[in-house]
């Protein structure tokens, strides 16, 4: 583990560039950003704003077009797909809106998975995989599958999923999006403790309510970061934000 | 990521599809199956034809008129040019060659064989000098061999066959009765054991009466067999030239004529019987082949579906960490489990068909303990080769894209 208070993401002058057709899309406008260890982080932005896209290069699952990204000491800007998925499988945690749960495993097994990428021995992984159930209060559900679970319990079996390889950061993107808000309440509830715990925490989300777990809020719009301070100031001057957000999310929301 | 959890995750995936696995292995099955089959009852003949078809004993050589003839033309040419061998013949070997330890004389007719009210028909009359049954080995099972002095003093004694044995004394010992063959009375002085069948075709319906006897019944104008055993510690080829030599200068063949004569030895009979399977394996392994590759292309089929299908769990996969060598790696030991399940029950059913086959056909049918190692690799083999295309395209998806498939 880091020092506290620690830079573990260090994000300098960050662009990725899509080429659609003869168009270049600047999805990341050259971004700068630095996190540090124990922080715990909301990245806020309508749909189209570039949050996803700066995710996905924070989740090393995507390459920036320009610019460095250093995760906890990593030069992680050109690396290789499958040393990408080296960082993956141990600095990063991923909890999804959708949970991403395999259907034909038991939850233990589904938090087993990114142990068996880390190569550690069948009784290690299921004590770890046990341990972090129980951390999200699951350990009477280990052998159900996901769809004996209602959906909260299968966001808490992804974040044990996450949390099981003990990442550095814990990437949570839009994680109560598809729960009711009673639910919802007791994932963010989790996130809290986790945070307190001593997690980094970086949530992706367009729902203030949400973000204001978190303590500081990152505001992007056409791939520049607009605002970036406490979530306790998080009121008037992104309102406006919100609600555009809140109409474009309306034409845009999948009806699944 | 080790090789055994890649094992446990197809398995585990296979399973998950049950009906869906079992049909996309039909093929495998089917061809395996059919292959080992077919190679079951070719190894069970070949196991047969140097059991039984070949009586000949070991160093045993027979000179008959045709020999063993390959083609059409050899035939009418052997029919034109080869003369009669005589019991002359033979006995000129024996008295000519040192490296000839024994030599018997035999020739055929057929004939029916009756006793009191009870007959068989078709019986295969030999007549034999009586080292006959010690070259071509009959075994004695009562009774005795021909004496010297019955050969010689064309005595009317007959030694029958299991087949003969049996219909015409269904439950009194034969020896010292008499049956008749044709239309003469014989003495019964032996009986042989029972040496079964060859695709149906009995070899035990024959009787054996002194060639003398026989040739003055028949006459003596028919072709006869001479069977030599070479001496002990000679080459058989020197044994055999030694006796061709012989019979070339009885004959008055020139220097460059060719024999008039066949010269047959189990080893010759075995090389045309295993060029003749030979054949037929080939042809047989041609056509399962084509099955085989129509069975790897419907797992390469399933597996580009079950690559679709499940996209977002290779996602998923990638986003904890799997490589794309461990993607790959999860395919493909799939379709590699899948080929060699296919593979396996395939080899069940063939050795479930050769139990069959040998039963109720009169095929005899061996299952080769070679059949499953050979299995096991055509399988891999098909597995690997056809799966290589999926495994590829399951572990080049952007694992981005992969989250947000549905």
């Amino acid at each position: 583990m880091s020092s506290p208070g620690k830079e573990i993401i260090h994000l300098d002058n960050l662009r990725k560039t899509y080429v659609m057709g003869s168009e270049e899309v600047h999805a990341l406008d050259g971004v700068d950003l630095s996190i540090l260890q124990g922080e715990y982080v909301a990245i806020m932005g309508p749909s189209g704003s570039g949050k996803s896209t700066l995710m996905n290069l924070i989740g090393c699952l995507d390459t920036p077009t320009s610019g460095g990204y250093v995760l906890n000491g990593n030069q992680v800007g050109d690396l290789s797909e499958d040393e990408l998925a080296y960082i993956r499988n141990r600095e990063i945690g991923f909890v999804f809106q959708t949970f991403n749960l395999l259907p034909r495993l038991t939850a233990l097994k589904n938090v087993e998975l990114p142990l068996i990428y880390s190569g550690i021995g069948v009784s290690e992984r299921e004590e770890r995989a046990r341990e972090s159930l129980d951390l999200v209060e699951l350990a009477d559900r280990v052998d159900h599958r996901p769809n004996e679970l209602s959906g909260g319990q299968r966001q808490r079996v992804a974040i044990a999923r996450a949390l099981v390889t003990r990442p550095t950061i814990l990437l949570a993107d839009e994680p109560t999006g598809n729960l009711d808000s009673t639910t919802s309440m007791d994932i963010m509830k989790l996130l809290n403790q986790l945070n307190k715990n001593g997690n980094t925490i970086i949530l992706v989300t367009h729902e203030k309510d949400i973000a204001r777990h978190a303590k500081r809020a990152v505001v992007i719009r056409d791939g520049k970061i607009i605002s970036d301070g406490s979530t306790d100031t998080l009121g008037e001057e992104t309102s406006a934000i919100a609600s555009t957000e809140s109409t474009s999310y309306s034409h845009s929301e999948d009806p699944s | 990521m080790s090789i055994l959890e890649a094992i446990r995750i197809a398995i585990g995936s296979i399973l998950s599809n049950k009906l869906r696995s079992f049909l996309t292995l039909l093929g495998t099955i089917i061809s395996i199956s059919s292959i080992v089959a077919v190679i079951s009852v070719i190894n069970g003949l070949n196991i047969y034809v140097e059991e039984s078809i070949s009586n000949l004993g070991k160093g045993v050589f027979v000179i008959s008129k045709f020999g063993v003839i390959h083609n059409r033309d050899d035939l009418f040419a052997a029919i034109r040019r080869n003369k009669n061998l005589r019991l002359q013949d033979g006995l000129a070997i024996k008295k000519a060659c040192d490296l000839v330890d024994e030599v018997g004389v035999e020739i055929h007719a057929s004939a029916k064989a009756k006793r009191e009210n009870l007959s068989i028909e078709g019986v295969d009359v030999g007549g034999i000098t009586e080292s006959i049954l010690d070259i071509e080995p009959f075994e004695i099972d009562a009774g005795r061999n021909f004496t010297r002095s019955e050969i010689v003093g064309r005595s009317y004694a007959v030694f029958l066959g299991n087949d003969v044995r049996e219909a015409l004394f269904p439950d009194t010992d034969p020896i010292g009765k008499k049956i008749t063959v044709g239309q003469r009375r014989f003495l019964v002085v032996g009986a042989a054991k029972k040496r079964g069948s060859v695709f149906g075709m009995s070899r035990d319906n024959y009787v054996k009466i002194p060639i003398t006897t026989f040739q003055k019944i028949y006459g003596t104008w028919g072709s006869v067999n001479i069977s030599c055993r070479k001496a002990p510690g000679v080459p058989i080829d020197e044994a055999m030239d030694q006796a061709r030599v012989v019979l070339r200068s009885r004959h008055h063949l020139k220097y460059k004529d060719e024999d008039d004569f066949g010269i047959v030895t189990s080893d010759g009979l075995n090389d045309l019987w295993k060029n003749l399977t030979a054949a037929i394996f080939s042809i047989a392994t041609f056509v399962v082949g084509i099955s085989l590759v129509v069975s790897g292309i419907v797992i390469m089929n399933i597996m580009l579906v079950a690559v679709i299908e499940r996209t977002r769990e290779i996602g998923v996969r990638k986003a904890v960490g799997a490589t794309n060598r461990d993607i790959t790696r999860q395919f493909l030991v799939e379709s590699v489990i899948l080929s060699c399940l296919g593979g396996f029950l395939g080899l069940l059913l063939a050795a479930a068909l050769s139990v069959i086959i040998q039963n109720v056909s009169p095929l005899p049918a061996r299952f080769p303990l070679w059949a499953p190692p050979m299995a096991f690799f055509i399988c891999t083999t098909i597995g690997i080769f056809f799966g290589l295309n999926p495994a590829r395209k399951a572990s080049r998806l952007d694992p981005i894209e992969a989250l947000r498939a549905e």
